[in-house]
């Protein structure tokens, strides 16, 4: 039976791969690129429910459905926002349109104009804030989009890094300002058009209400202004001299009413379970071993993480190794599972959400259907259709001591030249186990040239490779299935991203949730023996404060870190089980 | 150990370290116009676990393969496993402590031969300092020691006795079996202590053992321990080939920098160089089917060793078969002549590990008939 399992010969010339069928069902059209949330993506989960009974898999331990449903924020859209001073007042969204980080609120205050509305951190070393000479407590801030147009290159590198509007936003917040309205000036690209709204995985609010208004809009309060229009006003601004102030508009009241609705859908996990066949292993070995792999894609690949070419835009994208082949490579190695004899309990699970970043299996995580503590390791296919020249990579090995070990055994009767790679913090589900310190390994026959691309179709799979790899993963996961102990974990140091943030020099050793709404930022984790953990952060914490400056979300947090500095001890506030408490920890030099 | 280069023993030691450790060299040049693809298809990574392995020979089915490794975390030094090609089933069969090396199947039987210190009651201490050393992360160049202390030993698969052959001062390994598994060619360094060393020896020794090195054969039961070479310089790495009229090796130079390949008969007569190469040739192995010997060499830069393959008579220059930066060396091919196993550091890593890939044996002839004559290639 188990020499049967690993010797089995590949599937005879001629003869179709057990995985096509399932990777042709999954990327057909008819399913419209199984975006998260979508009719196709539901036809998509019915396919593999019927699928998983076919196999023999039950409901998880404890349920009666396949299907775990998952809620996630899929849009954000303007209800109706409106601005109004003196005489006159706009509603439409071509003269005043919230953006698409503002809280909804209604806001009736004095108006001060803060120039670009930057604030360049002092650790930058050049001193640059809009904000100098102004009082903006309770007041609402107009300022202009972008950054000073006529400065050289050099400053051009500085201020374009705290121009974004969320930075924007979080510079007026922090300096007491109500509300914030922008206007793209007229010597800037954009003049005059109000932002447009985009859906830029802003899943929680800024803290402010905040909105673009038009040119006509501006003009209008610029009558308010003596002596000056708006032109002549970013003429000066423009030169780049930080002592160019704002002021403020006396002689009106504004009131700015903002009104955003946050889009919340469901989106479905599948999850099956096949019990074990064997004599079941000690209650406390960590009675499952786990295998997955997402089924959602990129719909027509309008979210922003499509890589279509021009002329393919819009299309299907029919992910076929993107992730049909995962999906059939676990269709295929629970079928295989299913029989033979094994002292753990398989789970099969199917995210959905993983294009939109990693949301499905964020949720089993959090919501754990089956406790994290009792799941021996976790075995991910993502993009494993696509194996050139015998090779395969298998990622987040670090993950535990017993990987390699492992992965020699089962690959000695299937042969791949295997390629080892430690990093567990990869852009696929594996990242939320290993953050739950699950043992975890991920199965990759490389990216291709038609990633995230319409032409991602099932013509370019490898199905013979593909069953290989299914081979190797049931190999595997039988292995752990019937070893005495469970694997052990090891938290593998994460290496922060270089190049994107080069000129952050200080170091937190803090690991962000980025897919939680909670008000403040959410710690995924904390780098052991990093200054957060040495401060006594632990992940699960909230941090509501750092360094001074309040913390309503993520972004907030990547700016508060550019002004903190190597050395120099900082206070953190965050909440803990409800509770505020308070920490001083020292940032150090980043290696 | 000296830093590489600087001294004989460093050069010589080379030759074991790079099995294990690798310095990144210059892409090799390379005329002949044949790519590794051309001789090597399926390319796989083998051995997966611990720092390095290598040295992996196969039993005569083929089924089996026998290899060391360093992947105990409580022996920092190379154990002896054996893999089922067939159903991945591992086993050391080295008893856990001390060091050992170069092992290989002995025909017809549940034996299994390699060198090993295991009897060495200080062989656990020295397990201790090496752990102690690398956890205080200092780091040095691997180096292999030739420890006296190496003697030859079998293992027997069905009972689990070991039984030790060789009991003679001075490094004993590098052993192998004749087809007919009755006799053991094997390099010994006893040479150095069997006598009162000259002065000028004596300073050899402390340098260089491996200048001492000879090649030795024996029973299989360890009786009539008879001496092959007589060669100032470091001989070693004996095989026999598949029909056993021949044994195959590398003898260096005295100075230890330059080694070719040999051929003589099983009782140390008709000693033929097979290949003049200018460099570091050494690990030879004969294709089951006799025509012409693997072997590796650094002919494309010092730390670069590739495989090459040479006829069996050495007339031909030897053909290029790796084309991988770093180390590729050890090259065994199966006993049916149809895969090659080889010892590669191209998985990166501080260590190399054994790969296999299938071997084109029709392909090889053809290379090698094509191969200008010896001395022809040598500008
Ligand atoms: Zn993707």
């Amino acid at each position: 039976m188990l020499a049967t399992l690993g010797f089995a010969p590949a599937v005879a010339v001629g003869q179709q791969s057990p995985a096509q069928p399932h990777v042709e069902a999954l990327a057909a059209d008819a399913l419209d690129g199984r975006l998260t949330g979508s009719a196709g993506a539901r036809g998509a989960a019915d396919y593999i429910v019927s699928q998983l009974g076919a196999i023999g898999a039950q409901p998880l331990p404890g349920r009666f459905d396949f299907r775990l449903p998952f809620e996630f924020t899929a849009g954000v859209n303007d209800a109706g926002t409106s601005i109004a001073f003196g005489e006159a007042a706009w509603r439409e969204s071509e003269e005043v349109q919230a953006l698409s980080f503002s809280d909804s609120a209604r806001v009736e205050s004095e108006v001060v104009f803060a120039g670009y509305g930057l604030v360049v951190p002092e650790s930058q070393d050049f001193g640059y804030d809009s904000y100098a000479t102004l009082d903006v407590t309770d007041k609402i801030v107009v300022v202009l989009r972008y950054f000073p147009e006529d400065v050289d290159q050099e400053l051009r590198g500085i201020l374009s890094r705290y121009s974004g509007l969320r930075y924007k936003a979080m510079a007026a917040r922090q300096r007491g300002a109500k509300a914030l309205v922008v206007l793209t000036g007229p010597r800037s690209p954009n003049a005059g058009l109000t932002v447009p709204m985009t859906f830029d995985t802003a899943i929680s609010g800024s803290g402010i209400a905040a909105a673009s208004v038009s040119g006509t809009v501006g003009d209008a309060l610029f009558e308010h202004v003596p002596d000056r229009t708006v032109e002549e006003m970013q003429a000066e601004l423009d030169s780049g001299n930080p002592h160019v102030a704002g002021f403020a508009i006396d002689s009106v009241t504004l009131t700015l009413d903002v009104s955003v609705t946050r889009e919340q859908h469901t989106g479905y996990n599948v999850a099956g379970y096949l019990p074990p066949t064997g004599a079941p292993v000690a209650s406390d070995a960590k009675p499952y071993v786990l295998l997955g792999a997402h089924y959602d894609h990129l719909g027509h690949g309008l979210q922003g993480n499509s890589l279509a070419r021009e002329s393919e835009r819009g299309e299907v994208h029919n992910g076929a190794d993107d992730n049909a082949s995962g999906v059939a490579a676990v269709l295929e190695a629970g079928r295989a599972l299913a029989d033979v004899e094994r002292g753990r309990g398989v789970l099969l699970a199917f995210w959905s959400g993983e294009e939109l970043g990693l949301l499905g299996s964020a949720s089993f995580v959090d919501t754990e259907p089956v406790p994290m503590a009792e799941i021996s390791a976790y075995l991910n296919f993502d993009m494993v259709g696509r194996a050139r020249d015998n090779r395969l990579a298998l990622q987040a090995v670090g993950s535990s001591p017993n990987w390699e070990g492992l992965i020699e055994r089962a690959n000695v009767p299937v042969g791949f030249n295997v390629q080892i790679q430690s990093d567990p913090y990869l852009p696929t589900d594996v990242m939320s186990f290993n953050g739950a310190e699950v043992p975890s390994l991920n199965f990759f026959t490389g990216s291709h040239e038609d990633y995230h691309r319409p032409s991602d179709d099932p013509a370019g799979i490898n199905y013979e490779d593909l069953d290989r790899v299914v081979r190797l993963g049931t190999i595997i996961a039988r292995n752990i299935a019937n070893q005495e102990s469970p694997l052990e974990f090891v938290r593998v140091e994460q290496v922060e991203q270089q190049g994107q943030r080069a000129s952050l020099r200080a170091f937190t050793g803090t690991i962000p949730d980025y897919t939680a709404e909670v008000e403040g930022m959410l710690l995924g984790g904390v780098i052991e023996g990093g200054p957060a953990a040495e401060g006594g952060l632990l992940d699960g914490d909230v941090i509501v404060e750092f360094a001074g400056q309040t913390i309503t979300n993520i972004y907030d947090y990547t700016y508060a870190l550019d002004a903190i500095k190597v050395d120099e001890p900082i206070t953190v506030v965050f909440i803990r089980d409800g509770e505020k408490h308070e920490i001083v920890m020292t940032p150090t030099a980043r290696r | 150990m000296a830093e590489i280069g600087k001294t004989r023993a460093g050069i010589a030691a080379l030759v074991m370290a790079l099995v294990v450790g690798w310095a990144p060299a210059a892409a090799g040049q390379d005329g002949d116009g044949y790519a590794e693809s051309d001789f090597l298809s399926r390319v796989r990574r083998l051995t997966i676990e611990g720092k390095r392995a290598g040295e992996g020979y196969y039993r005569p089915d083929g089924r089996m393969i026998v290899f060391q490794s360093e992947r105990d975390p409580d022996n920092p030094f190379y154990q002896i496993y054996t893999l089922d090609l067939e159903t991945g089933d591992l086993r050391r069969i080295s008893p856990g402590h001390g060091k050992t090396t170069c092992a290989f199947f002995q025909p017809g039987s549940s034996l299994i031969m390699y060198a090993s210190t295991q009897h060495d009651p200080e062989s656990k201490a020295l397990q201790a300092e090496e752990l102690a050393f690398r956890e205080s992360g200092q780091e040095r160049r691997y180096a292999w020691d030739y420890d006296p202390e190496m003697e030859i030993y079998t293992f027997d698969r069905d009972t689990g006795a070991y039984d030790r052959l060789t009991n003679v001062r001075g490094y004993d390994a590098e052993g192998s079996y004749s087809p007919d598994g009755e006799w053991i060619v094997y390099t010994s360094m006893r040479d150095a202590y069997n006598r009162d060393l000259p002065a000028e020896e004596q300073k050899q020794l402390e340098l260089d053992p491996s200048y001492f090195a000879e090649i030795y054969i024996m029973r299989a039961d360890g009786s009539e321990q008879r001496r092959l070479t007589d060669v100032a310089g470091y001989d070693g790495g004996p095989f026999f080939s598949a029909d056993g009229a021949k044994i195959v090796w590398r003898r260096f130079d005295e100075a230890g920098l330059i080694a070719d390949v040999w051929l003589m008969n099983p009782d140390g007569s008709d000693q033929t160089q097979v290949t003049d190469f200018n460099s570091m040739s050494w690990a030879p192995y004969v294709h089951p089917s006799g025509d012409y010997i693997f072997f590796a060499s650094n002919k494309l830069g010092f730390t670069n060793f590739e495989v090459y393959i040479v006829d069996a008579a050495g007339a031909k220059e030897p053909v290029r078969i790796t084309h991988t930066d770093g180390f590729d060396g050890l090259p065994v091919p199966s006993p049916d002549g149809q895969t090659l196993s080889w010892t590669s550091s191209r998985a990166g890593g501080d260590g190399a590990q054994i790969f296999l890939a299938r071997w084109d044996h029709a392909k090889a002839l053809e290379a090698l008939a094509a191969a200008p004559a010896r001395g022809a290639g040598n500008e």
